[in-house]
């Protein structure tokens, strides 16, 4: 979504990532500790950890636009400044976490017990995937309509389409992106915290992700929303039969090859929705 | 809601938050299990103001902080004739260098200092790490100078080139298990050609599908590229020795004719052969610049499409500029290998690409002085820091400050330190003076 | 007499839109050719497709070179074509904005030369030599359209009619057989379209090269072009010299209107 309104790759997106983690982390400590609660505690405390990894990923998103990005468009700067700085916010950002918060893996404190809920051919479907597909359904909905049918909605595609234009029309462009870099920081720093509650967090876990996450979009169509939806799933499908298959140390390399290839022969993705010109 | 909103507030504001994040980026390291104890640290750590009385950090910062700020505002109100001044004091170096004269004469002075500086520096770690540290990075800034710099291509995988260099030596000597060409193991000095001569092939081939990718995706896919070179070196026990890292690999020996000279573990006699290349790729990429595949590389970071309406082909120059940049990362590579005697593949890592940008960045792109002072200055403070750390200071800590240093340069001077004096468009120069017409 | 560019049957399309349906035109060695019409009736699109910017879905484009092959233009990339003897302007001038008249022409006059890096490198006595060919050939170049003077001054900040003129000596630099001049008048005023008629003169009777061009401006197109082609919703309505076309009812409704035809006169 960032990519579609400001034509650029937040580099940063990461530690967005990360940082929704890492709330959430130091949440779970404090509200689960070390028991094990179940049922209707479970639901509002997987609730929580999303309410606060977004939170905190639409914070840190906020910050960054306003710090590493509008200055740069206050000027002006092509867009090669753009993605130097964001480089630099993301290293910023991620060593800071590794100084404050150490360099080690941690777990999170599970606010459910995880267990298989049913199988499909065999399959074992538990708690955890079924969380994590019914949060990806909720975001989809909720962004698509959003995007859709809102008066913010429209102004972001306002502003992803012309934003002189845009401008010109009274939309306020510099508001419209920070709302953008909130909705957008929402969803990472709620991935943060699923994908903590399985994984767990260390300061460098945005990397692979916000690559995978990049190739996923592009996969699926750059700037299209069920594109991305679309291009995760199948990264997510390619990726398995790959540890199957292939040596696992080598799964991150399936995903840079699939990267690479669609950029070179379908740029457009799947969905082909293209929002961009070409070089 | 006007006060909050007022551009007053909004200084200050900003002006404390700068302040508090430079008290949390110098302070002490937390950890997982008191998270708090580093951000509470920074705040309420014993310090002393200077050493004339004892307080806690926050105070001290906040002293610093209202002064700075004082003298920030204060310029802000008299820029005009501030700037005016600084402009003559620092153009005055620049207007000086144009005569012929003064020039050569810098240039003959820098030499020189270069090549006493050995005797000057008699420190072991300094030594060690002009050549390992500071040398070999100035060769990697002067590469990713002509690939991001003259060619304007933002490439986030640079170091697979200096890894390819790395492992070429490696196995020409004969210190991986993959038996090198004729089961011959040669001296590190013959394989500098062998090593050149793959990192260059493999910018082509990297270069060759990527190169016509926009620069967002094309930042990507280099950056992709890197870290398959490192899960590479990682992983292919049989070809590279995988984590493990490779055998022992002799050091440099030159034996032509009555000439018998090894180098050995000392680091002087590799500063002199590293310095003997470093001032031959300067003068190629020199030459290089003020030629005719400079000024394409210029047309092209200027207006590709109407580069290619008078008849540049921009895939060729790109390529011709990845290959060229890996050259001289590949060197690197060679000097490394021979040096440590030893490879390992945690050293070539996405850390080191940005970390090269940065130098470049800094120093300024495009801009060969800029790269070359670029380097020798961050790399030294690195090394100072590691060498002294300052309490509380961990290693990988320098990152926080590189990444605030390319933030803060892109806004006020992405220029660089030392900016090229060929301007372009697409060289992260903000809006140009001339206006844009079109 | 022999025809340097031959287009037939070209149909070029664009996700739905078809902007040039059709289009067979031709154009004859050393003369002043013309393509008008109204705003997105393709002229800029078959400027394109005749520079290799755009590729053609249907159709064949041949462009006949004095010594050498005739050349299949669709499919081939721009820096090619130019080798082969097409040169173009913009309609928005594109310069190296940051550099200066002088080099704008210096990097076209050595595009085609080629010792490459090494001898880029090197600098040897033959590379000297290129370089100084290539200095005296953009002098002479420059004192050709009248920019001698601003040789030093940055691209960026010339005037529309400088700029113009730096693009045609900047196209001269390639040695084109033909040259393509998109709008050449636009945002120029009278005195400068008085010199952008002679400069334009000039280099097809000084220097041989054929001229094909898109502009507005009726008054310079019909005292200039020897030929023309009318363009209108991608197709060809009407072809011949100027006379022929003023008075053709086709044109005149589709975009000359009565006043114009009268006026051109």
């Amino acid at each position: 979504m960032v990519y579609g309104v400001l034509r650029l790759i937040n580099f940063a997106h990461s530690e967005i990532f990360m940082s929704g983690g890492f709330a959430s982390f130091f949440l779970m400590k404090y509200l689960v500790g070390t028991s094990s609660p179940n049922g209707v505690s479970s639901v509002f405390l997987v609730i929580a950890g999303v309410l606060v990894g977004g939170c905190t990923g639409a914070v840190i998103a906020m910050t960054v636009e306003r710090v590493a990005y509008r200055p740069l468009r206050q000027r002006n700067a092509p867009k090669l400044a753009y993605l130097i700085s964001a480089i630099g916010a993301s290293y910023f950002l991620f060593n800071m976490a590794g100084k404050e918060f150490g360099r080690y893996d941690l777990s999170m404190a599970s606010p459910y017990q995880n267990h298989t809920v049913f199988t499909i051919f065999g399959a074992p479907v538990t708690l955890y995937n079924i969380i994590i597909f019914v949060a990806a359904v909720l975001m989809l909905l909720f962004l698509d309509r959003l995007v859709a049918t809102t008066k913010l909605g429209r102004s972001i595609r306002a502003v992803a389409q012309d934003s002189e234009t845009a401008s010109l029309m009274g939309v306020n462009i510099d508001r419209t992106i920070a709302l953008t870099f909130l909705l957008g920081g929402f969803m990472g720093g709620a991935a943060g915290f699923l994908f903590g509650l399985n994984i767990g967090v260390v300061y460098t876990m945005g990397f692979t992700p916000a690559l995978k996450a990049f190739t996923a979009a592009v996969l699926g169509g750059i700037g299209n929303l069920r594109g991305a939806v679309l291009g995760g799933l199948l990264l997510g499908v390619v990726e398995s039969f790959s540890i199957a298959f292939v040596n696992p140390a080598y799964t991150d390399v399936v995903a840079f090859a699939i990267l690479v290839f669609v950029l070179l022969f379908r740029p457009t993705g799947i969905l082909g929705e293209r929002l961009g010109r070409s070089a | 809601m006007n006060f909050l909103q007022s551009k007053l507030t909004k200084k200050i504001l900003a002006c404390v938050g700068i302040t508090a994040l430079i008290c949390l980026m110098t302070g002490p390291p937390g950890s997982p299990t008191a998270p708090s104890a580093g951000i509470v640290g920074s705040f309420k750590n014993e310090s002393s103001f200077f050493g004339l009385f004892n307080t806690q950090r926050w105070v001290v910062f906040l002293i610093l902080g209202t002064v700075v700020s004082t003298l920030a505002f204060l310029y802000q109100s008299n820029k005009t004739e501030v700037v005016k001044a600084t402009a003559k004091v620092v153009s005055g170096p620049r207007t000086l260098l144009q005569h012929r004269l003064a020039r050569r004469s810098t240039l003959l002075a820098l030499f020189v200092l270069a090549l006493v500086l050995p005797k000057i520096v008699t420190d072991a770690f300094w030594q060690e790490a002009m050549v390992s540290q500071i040398a070999i990075f100035v060769l990697l800034a002067l590469g990713l100078n002509v690939v991001v710099g003259f060619a304007g291509l933002l490439d986030l995988g640079f170091v697979a080139f200096y890894a390819v260099g790395a492992y070429a030596t490696a196995w020409a000597t004969g210190a991986l298990p993959l038996p090198p060409l004729f089961g011959v193991h040669i001296n590190p000095f013959f394989a500098i050609p062998i090593a050149i001569v793959f990192a260059m092939v493999s910018g082509v081939i990297l270069g060759i599908p990527t190169l016509r990718l926009r620069g967002d995706y094309l930042a990507i896919v280099t950056l992709g590229f890197g870290e398959i070179i490192t899960l590479f070196a990682n992983n292919l026990y049989g070809i590279t020795g995988g984590a493990l890292g490779t055998q022992a690999i002799p050091h440099f020996s030159f034996h032509v004719g009555p000439v018998n000279y090894i180098w050995n573990l000392a680091p002087v006699p590799y500063y002199y052969l590293t310095l003997g290349f470093v001032i031959l790729f300067i003068v190629i990429f020199y030459s290089l610049e003020h030629s005719r595949i400079g000024r394409s590389w210029t047309a092209i970071r200027e207006d590709e499409v109407a580069a290619e309406s008078v008849g540049i082909n921009p895939l060729k120059y790109k390529v011709m500029a990845f290959a060229i940049g890996a050259a001289s990362a590949g060197f690197a590579g060679v000097i490394t290998a021979a040096q440590s005697n030893y490879l390992n593949p945690a050293t070539f890592t996405l850390y080191v690409s940005i970390n090269v940008l940065v130098l470049v960045i800094f120093g300024g792109m495009g801009s060969i002085p800029g790269a070359v002072f670029g380097a020798i200055l961050i790399q030294s403070v690195s090394m100072y820091l590691i060498h002294t750390p300052p309490s509380g200071y961990q290693a990988q800590d320098l990152y926080i400050y590189i990444g605030g240093l390319l933030v803060v340069m892109m806004i006020f001077r992405p220029g660089g330190l030392i900016p090229a004096k060929r301007r372009g468009r697409t060289q992260v120069e903000a809006s140009s003076t001339a206006s844009e017409a079109n | 007499m022999e025809r340097i560019f031959e287009v037939s049957g070209v149909t070029l399309r664009f996700a739905g839109v078809v902007s040039l349906s059709d289009v067979s035109m031709h154009q004859n060695r050393g003369e002043i050719l013309a393509v008008i019409g109204p705003n997105g009736a393709g002229k800029t699109s078959l400027f394109n497709s005749l520079t290799g910017v755009y590729h053609p879905q249907e159709g064949t484009i041949v462009l006949n070179r004095k010594d050498g092959e005739p050349l299949s233009v669709i499919g081939k990339k721009p820096h090619v074509i130019n080798s082969a003897g097409v040169a173009r302007t913009f309609q928005a001038s594109r310069m190296f904005n940051a550099l200066t008249t002088f080099e704008n022409v210096k990097i076209a006059a050595e595009s085609h030369k080629g010792l490459g890096a090494i001898g880029a490198m090197l600098r040897g006595p033959r590379t000297r030599k290129d370089e100084k060919l290539s200095d005296q050939k953009t002098w002479e170049l420059l004192h050709f359209v009248g920019l001698s003077e601003k040789a030093n001054t940055i691209s960026a900040s010339l005037s529309y009619g400088e700029r113009r003129r730096l693009e045609i000596a900047r196209g001269l630099a390639t040695n084109p057989e033909v040259l393509l001049l998109d709008e050449p008048a636009a945002g120029t005023n009278p005195s400068e379209k008085n010199d952008l008629v002679v400069l334009i003169r000039k280099v097809r009777d000084e220097m041989g090269v054929s001229i094909l061009l898109i502009e507005h401006d009726m008054k310079l197109v019909m005292s200039l072009a020897e030929r023309l082609y009318v363009l209108n919703f991608g197709s060809v309505i009407a072809e011949g010299t100027p006379d022929e076309i003023r008075s053709n009812p086709a044109v005149i409704d589709a975009y000359l209107g009565t006043t114009t035809a009268r006026e051109a006169k």
